[in-house]
């Protein structure tokens, strides 16, 4: 078990900046996500854990023990690579054993481990294949079994799943799940996928270009998001972000806090006359892109199915699921901005005008 | 439009009978020498100069092969042979995957212009090196050991870029994975790259095997004694000892000579096509 802690930490590729001035700490014993989009430095960060990208400059602790000059086979870490990289030539076993071996664990107990690992995974039958004669679910597994057998203080697993079809991606992601209950060591998962990062996380630490844009339990993600970014890149379809005249801030909300009736209710912080433009019918749900008057589009989330497109109606959104975000697109917040009750009346007489 | 596709028959039942002539004729040509040499080590000495010459020997001898063992002390020479081949893999074997692993994997000052000078090595011909390196050999006084035959050949440009070319195909994150699991550079390169880059390093070998073994122009050049002679040249000896050339003597020795890569070749046929094809070496 360990903690995690950057202090200043920068990355470069030659002249590239790809991480610039991060501090972050990742709490021991968490099922951490790292999400964000492709090409913001979450592989990058991991291999920095790892000890195989070394940073540029900064310090990385493992409970509080800077591990700049500890190689990655002695910091107590073990990988699951985005690629699977189990090697070729070795059968399963040897594959699961190649670490133990080099880390002189006794046979006896690289026996006992590996029947142990093996047989949680699902690959007892497979030990004596050639990863050749794998499918990519079982490939997924010795990787997977590779890193749990050297019982390391922490897991880094770089989008372990991202090859799977969506059945056994869901079945894997509750196993993981679940053996992080049964260790209890610090886990770092890097995801692309929101859903997944919702799903699987304790602490979600969302990223963008190099930078923590929010981290917070799943929870808090979707309620109270930090900026534009967070609201959009968490929730499908994305918050709805919405110019208000000529004012200098940002209104957001979420697609499935959206009120639409005939007639506008008087209580509502935010109302405007839509028109329907699609219609997408989900089942459960349905999906309705919105026109506002003002040329400006959003989306809404609705159980309501029974309106149809070239309908015209009100939108509204009542207070408390609204957010208020600066020109620069960090939220502001009830508590702590003195323009809050001021920025609320002016999206309620916006309608009037 | 019957006569149309008769012609496109017979167009491509030509287009086979040639193709299959002209692989005969390839075969034949190719094979036709080393017929000869079998045939003719077999055959007495009055056998192999009567005309016309005769495809099958009238009358089967070892005879040739008798002479070869009496005429010459054949042992000294193919021991020579041996410790000079098997010295030359080992050694490149040694200095050239370690090379090559450098090469493809780490960065380090210097590494263009080094990669630059091994490909140099590579093109220059040993006819322009030898006067300096005998110079050198005989300095050392080494020119009555097998050491001025196997110490130049301890590094092989080719091997090291083919190796290197290999190296560079094994996904970065395999090593990176074995880095994690805590395996030495040693043990990468042996089990992780080695392993991967196997055929690329039979087809060094096996280069590295008939170059060293076939050797003829730098032992007579690098050699000033007959016990430091490998068997190329005690071959040639065979022929001046006579008025008359004994051409079944001459063979047999010859036969010895191409046994070994011979059974080489036809022992790992299979993977020696293999790994050419997948080299795309033609
Ligand atoms: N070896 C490298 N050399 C140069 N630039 C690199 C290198 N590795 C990564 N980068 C750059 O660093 C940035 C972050 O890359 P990284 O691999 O960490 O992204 P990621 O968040 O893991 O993306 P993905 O979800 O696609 O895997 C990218 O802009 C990438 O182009
Ligand atoms: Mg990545």
């Amino acid at each position: 078990m360990a903690k995690i802690e950057f202090l200043d930490v920068h990355k470069s590729f030659g002249s590239a900046k790809v991480i610039e001035n991060l501090n972050l700490t990742l709490e021991d014993g968490k099922f951490n996500v790292l999400v964000g989009p492709s090409g913001c430095g979450k592989t990058t960060l991991l291999r920095m854990i790892a000890g195989i990208g070394p940073a540029t400059k900064g310090q990385i602790l493992l409970d509080g023990e800077d591990v700049s000059n500890i190689p990655p086979g002695k910091r107590g870490v073990a990988m699951v690579f985005q690629s699977y990289a189990i090697y070729p030539m070795m059968t399963v076993r040897q594959n699961i054993e190649f670490g133990l071996k080099n880390n002189r664990v006794p046979k006896a107990e690289r026996e006992r481990r590996i029947s142990e690992v093996s047989q949680v995974v699902g690959l007892a039958p497979y030990l004596g294949r050639k990863p050749s004669q794998l499918s990519g679910g079982q490939r997924q597994r010795v990787a997977l079994a590779r890193a749990m057998v050297k019982e390391p203080k922490v897991f880094l697993m770089d989008e372990p799943l991202s090859n799977l079809d969506a059945k056994l991606r869901g079945a894997m992601r509750s196993e993981l799940v679940q053996l992080h209950k049964q260790l209890k060591t610090t886990f770092v998962y890097v995801t692309h996928d929101q859903v997944e990062a919702m799903a699987m996380g304790d602490c979600i630490i969302l990223m963008d270009q190099g930078k923590i844009m929010q981290q917070s339990d799943p929870e808090t993600m979707y309620r109270d998001p930090n900026n534009i970014f967070a609201a959009q890149f968490i929730g499908t379809p994305p918050t709805n972000i919405v110019e208000i005249g000529s004012e200098n801030f940002k209104l957001g909300f979420r697609p499935e806090t959206i009120i639409l009736s005939a007639n506008a209710g008087p209580d509502r912080a935010f109302t405007r006359r839509v028109k329907i433009m699609t219609r997408e019918m989900l089942g459960a749900e349905t999906f309705y892109k919105l026109c506002l008057e003002d040329g400006q589009e959003a989306m809404a989330r609705l159980t309501n199915s029974s309106l149809a497109e070239g309908d015209t109606l009100y939108l509204q959104v009542d207070e408390d699921n609204l957010y208020f975000f600066d020109a620069k697109g960090n939220r502001v917040r009830k508590t702590g901005s003195q323009h809050y009750d001021a920025m609320v009346e002016r999206v309620k007489r916006s309608h009037e005008s | 439009m019957h006569s149309k596709y008769t012609g496109f028959k017979l167009r491509r039942l030509a287009v086979s009978g040639i193709s299959f002539t002209f692989k005969l004729f390839m075969l034949v040509l190719f094979l036709f020498p080393f017929y000869w040499m079998i045939v003719t080590s077999f055959k007495t000495y009055g056998g192999s100069i009567v005309f016309p010459p005769t495809l099958l020997p009238h009358t089967f001898t070892l005879e040739a092969f008798e002479q070869v063992f009496t005429r010459l002390n054949l042992w000294n020479y193919l021991k020579n042979s041996v410790i000079v081949t098997v010295a030359v893999i080992v050694i490149q074997t040694l200095i050239g995957v370690p090379a090559a692993y450098a090469f493809s994997r780490y960065s380090f000052k210097g590494r263009g212009i080094m990669l630059a000078l091994v490909m140099a090595a590579f093109m220059v011909p040993t006819q322009i090196t030898f006067i300096t390196v005998y110079i050198m050999m005989s300095k050392l006084r080494w020119l009555n050991t097998l050491l001025p035959q196997i110490v130049p050949f301890g590094a092989s440009a080719y091997g090291i870029f083919l190796l290197r070319q290999a190296f560079m195909q094994v996904p970065t994150d395999i090593i990176e994975a074995a880095r994690l699991d805590n395996a030495g550079e040693i043990k990468i390169m042996t089990r992780i790259m080695l392993p991967a880059a196997k055929s690329s390093l039979m087809t060094v070998t096996l280069f590295s095997f008939v170059g060293s073994w076939n050797s003829y122009f730098w032992p007579l050049v690098m050699s000033n004694a007959e016990k430091v002679r490998p068997l190329t040249l005690a071959i040639e000896r065979l022929k001046d000892q006579d008025a008359g050339i004994n051409w079944p003597v001459i063979m047999a020795g010859n036969m010895i000579m191409v046994l070994p890569v011979l059974l080489i070749f036809l022992l790992m046929s299979n993977k020696i096509i293999s790994s050419m094809g997948y080299r795309g070496i033609k």
